[in-house]
């Protein structure tokens, strides 16, 4: 089982659309698929259809008292299960704060689902937290949308330089432009110099297009409802992408 | 997560058949899709036996090996083409479906046992959140294969995870409304009622106390009779391996129960059809020993310690040829009027004896008395010097000794034949490995005369494996007292005269 993170410090940054869509072609692809949607607002949940709420919560999860795989929800896609969002995850910090070895818990949660799943995508909240620290620790691949503005870029290199400085096992950081502007100068710019510079950022772009935002409209990944989308192509390369990395 | 299989007994639209679902959800009504399936299991049912339900599904040019075990789960490998049938498990489509059948079908290949024609759709059962909560397949299919036939149609229930109770409510919903002339619980599956529909074979006749002895062997040799020309076929097409160990063992269950009781039989019939069967053995022992040693060849391959297992390339590159030149010399023995005329010759001879003389009882208590106190003698004269030829005879008639209990033995109390044979079996199996070491240790030297060029790498590999299997006999021959004393002991012979007192 390997884990894929879709995270980012900012909020609205393309996170929710990147797992959710990446975790819909992975399961395509036949892989069993698992995305857990640790964001209290439960966009991804709400994509699904599935009504936010794990019995128990987030305390009881975390605890292990509960196990993952009973608050599992599948989908209307073969192969690709939820872990629905809870609006108890608000205070994961606090929950994970009370465990031994605390940044390593989720990691631990999700060995017990090992045997279930290939690829396991985390769809995480926004936020520098111990939530996102245990997110870090738990994922093979960290992906990371970046919107091509110098900030952005920054803030990656901030995330590259934390994991950096993990002992022991770290995740791969791979990048990738999100919200994708064509007609900014300075996004054509950095698509154009930031990935020959560094082989860790992906030259795909995901379009800022009303595709992706429809996606809330049709509460279904992109590629079901706009197959020959632009996006659904770059979401397809970005996917292709990963694979390797797995 | 549970599944439920419904069956439906009327004959109506399937919107209609699902109208009860309708006041609590919505349904979504997916396109027809039709397949031909073909359920693969292998002669001798190893799958079915395990729970195992293994189909060639194939639609609109593509196919998949589907496998259900014996929990509902299922598990499917996509394939790119069909595959080729029979197939032993290596000739399987790589994926999940074939490393789950590995261990049961062992070295036995899979055809097809029955076929049917499959339309379906799918319904998703939708929440008020228009999320799917079960999907259900209502299924309208006809056999093909053993007969044709319609059958009636299914719904299987899937409640999709975490919507269990969804698919309780659903289940519950169509069999309360359709109690009489619609829904209810399927009671077998769609491939167990396939196989039902097969004519139903002819139950074999059985030994039963106080019968006629002549009755009773004629009715046995029969059974044997039927085994090995079941088993004709199989070899012929070279479907798997044991298709003609199988048969062999049909040939010297005969020919063993005809050297212990032959002499109830009319003189005539023995006379007439006893040498056909030696005739019979001989044939197939090439095929069979060369098939033995190409099955063992991975574990040969490995036990080596100086030569490497690609060394053996060339040698069993020369079994492989050696081997389908038997074949094709048993194959024509097969096809031959010699061995048609020689089955049909026994089968009436053995269905005319009419039942005469004394009862099968008697004779079984003789004859397996006489045969045990042989093997006895035979045993107890055996030691660590014995000559090899010795010890083969004891083997032999080991082996004439268990085939007696076989047959004779449920007579006298099926249980206590069982644990007889059990203490046999594990005398026979230090005999064959002390026979093994000596025969594949010479089979080794006549085939290293005969290979053409071989390699000296090659050469030298099989004199490990040679080495390795006197060693083997040697080992077998210092443990064959000990395990005979062990095994042919006390408790044994208390068994044995328990039996036919």
């Amino acid at each position: 089982m390997r884990v894929v993170a879709s995270y980012n410090v900012k909020g609205g940054v393309g996170k929710t659309s990147a797992a959710v869509n990446l975790a819909y072609l992975a399961a395509r692809d036949g892989r069993r698929t698992l995305l857990w949607d640790l964001d209290p607002q439960g966009a991804a949940t709400y994509l699904f259809r599935v009504r936010p709420r794990v019995k128990g919560g987030s305390g009881k999860l975390v605890a292990g008292s509960r196990a993952i795989a009973a608050g599992l929800k599948g989908t209307d896609f073969d192969g690709l299960d939820l872990l629905p969002a809870d609006f108890t995850y608000r205070n994961m910090d606090i929950d994970l704060s009370h465990e031994k070895k605390s940044t390593r818990v989720l990691r631990r949660l999700l060995d017990g689902v090992a045997d279930e799943f290939d690829l396991v995508f985390l769809d995480t909240p926004p936020s520098l937290s111990l939530v996102s620290e245990n997110v870090l620790h738990a994922a093979d691949v960290v992906l990371v949308p970046i919107i091509p503005t110098v900030l952005a870029v920054r803030t990656y290199d901030q995330l590259v330089d934390f994991v950096d400085s993990f002992d022991g096992r770290r995740p791969r950081v791979h990048g990738f432009f999100s919200m994708v502007d064509r007609r900014k100068t300075l996004h054509r710019e950095i698509i154009g110099t930031l990935p020959a510079d560094r082989p860790d950022v992906s030259a795909t772009g995901i379009p800022a297009l009303s595709a992706v935002e429809q996606m809330a409209v049709h509460r279904a990944p992109l590629p079901t409802f706009a197959p020959h989308s632009p996006a659904t192509r770059a979401y397809e390369q970005l996917w292709r992408e990963l694979v390797p990395l797995l | 997560m549970g599944t439920y299989e419904l069956t439906f007994d009327g004959s109506t639209t399937l919107l209609a058949a699902l109208q009860p679902l309708a006041g609590a959800y919505a349904l979504s009504v997916g396109p027809r899709r039709t397949a031909t399936i073909a359920y693969l299991d292998t002669a001798d049912r190893r799958l079915r036996k395990r729970g195992l339900t293994l189909s060639y599904e194939r639609s609109a040019g593509t196919g998949a090996l589907v496998l259900v075990d014996a929990d509902g789960a299922r598990t499917v490998t996509p394939l790119r083409q069909a595959p080729t049938l029979p197939a032993l498990v290596d000739a399987l489509p790589a994926g999940q479906v074939r490393d789950l059948v590995a261990d049961a079908m062992w070295i036995r290949a899979v055809a097809p046992v029955a076929r049917s024609k499959r339309s379906s759709r799918q319904v998703a059962v939708l929440n008020a959140d228009q999320k799917t909560v079960v999907r259900l397949e209502w299924v309208e299919s006809s056999a093909v294969e053993p007969v044709q036939a319609p059958m009636p149609p299914r719904v299987e229930i899937r409640p999709l995870r975490g919507y269990d109770r969804d698919g309780d409510a659903a289940s519950r919903l169509l069999l309360s409304a359709n109690g009489a002339g619609g829904f209810r619980p399927a009671e077998s599956t769609a491939y167990d009622d396939l196989l039902r529909l097969a004519p139903a074979a002819a139950a074999r006749p059985s030994l039963e106390p106080g019968m006629p002895a002549d009755l009773a062997v004629a009715t046995a040799l029969l059974g044997f009779l039927d085994d090995l020309e079941a088993n004709v076929e199989g070899t012929i097409d070279d479907v798997d391996t044991e298709f003609l160990h199988d048969l062999r063992v049909a040939v010297r269950r005969t020919r063993s129960l005809v050297k212990l009781a032959g002499d109830v039989l009319p003189a005539r019939l023995v006379a007439r059809c006893g040498p056909g069967f030696k005739w019979l053995g001989d044939l197939t022992t090439p095929t069979r020993d060369l098939d033995v040693y190409q099955l063992e060849m991975p574990k040969l391959s490995a036990s080596l310690a100086a030569g490497d297992p690609a060394d053996l390339r060339p040698f069993a590159a020369f079994l492989h040829q050696q081997r389908t030149f038997e074949w094709r010399k048993l194959v024509r023995g097969l096809k031959t009027q010699r061995f048609a005329t020689l089955c049909a010759s026994w089968r009436s001879g053995l269905a005319a004896i009419g039942g005469a003389g004394r009862t099968v009882d008697e004779l079984a208590v003789e004859r397996v008395g006489q045969t045990f106190k042989r093997v006895l003698r035979k045993a107890r004269a055996i030691t660590p010097d014995s000559p090899s030829e010795d010890v083969h005879a004891l083997r032999k008639r080991g082996k004439e000794l268990r085939y007696a209990l076989e047959v004779f033995g449920p007579l006298r109390g099926a249980d206590a034949t069982k644990e007889v044979i059990k203490d046999l079996k594990l005398v026979q199996d230090t005999l064959g490995e002390f026979q093994d070491g000596e025969v594949q240790a010479a089979a080794l030297r006549d085939f290293a005369g005969r290979m053409p060029n071989p390699p000296a790498v090659t050469l030298l590999a099989m004199g490990e494996l040679a080495a390795g299997f006197a060693a083997q006999q040697r080992k077998a021959r210092a443990e064959l007292t000990d395990r005979l004393a062990a095994y042919l002991g006390g408790r044994t012979q208390a068994r044995i005269k328990a039996l036919l007192s």
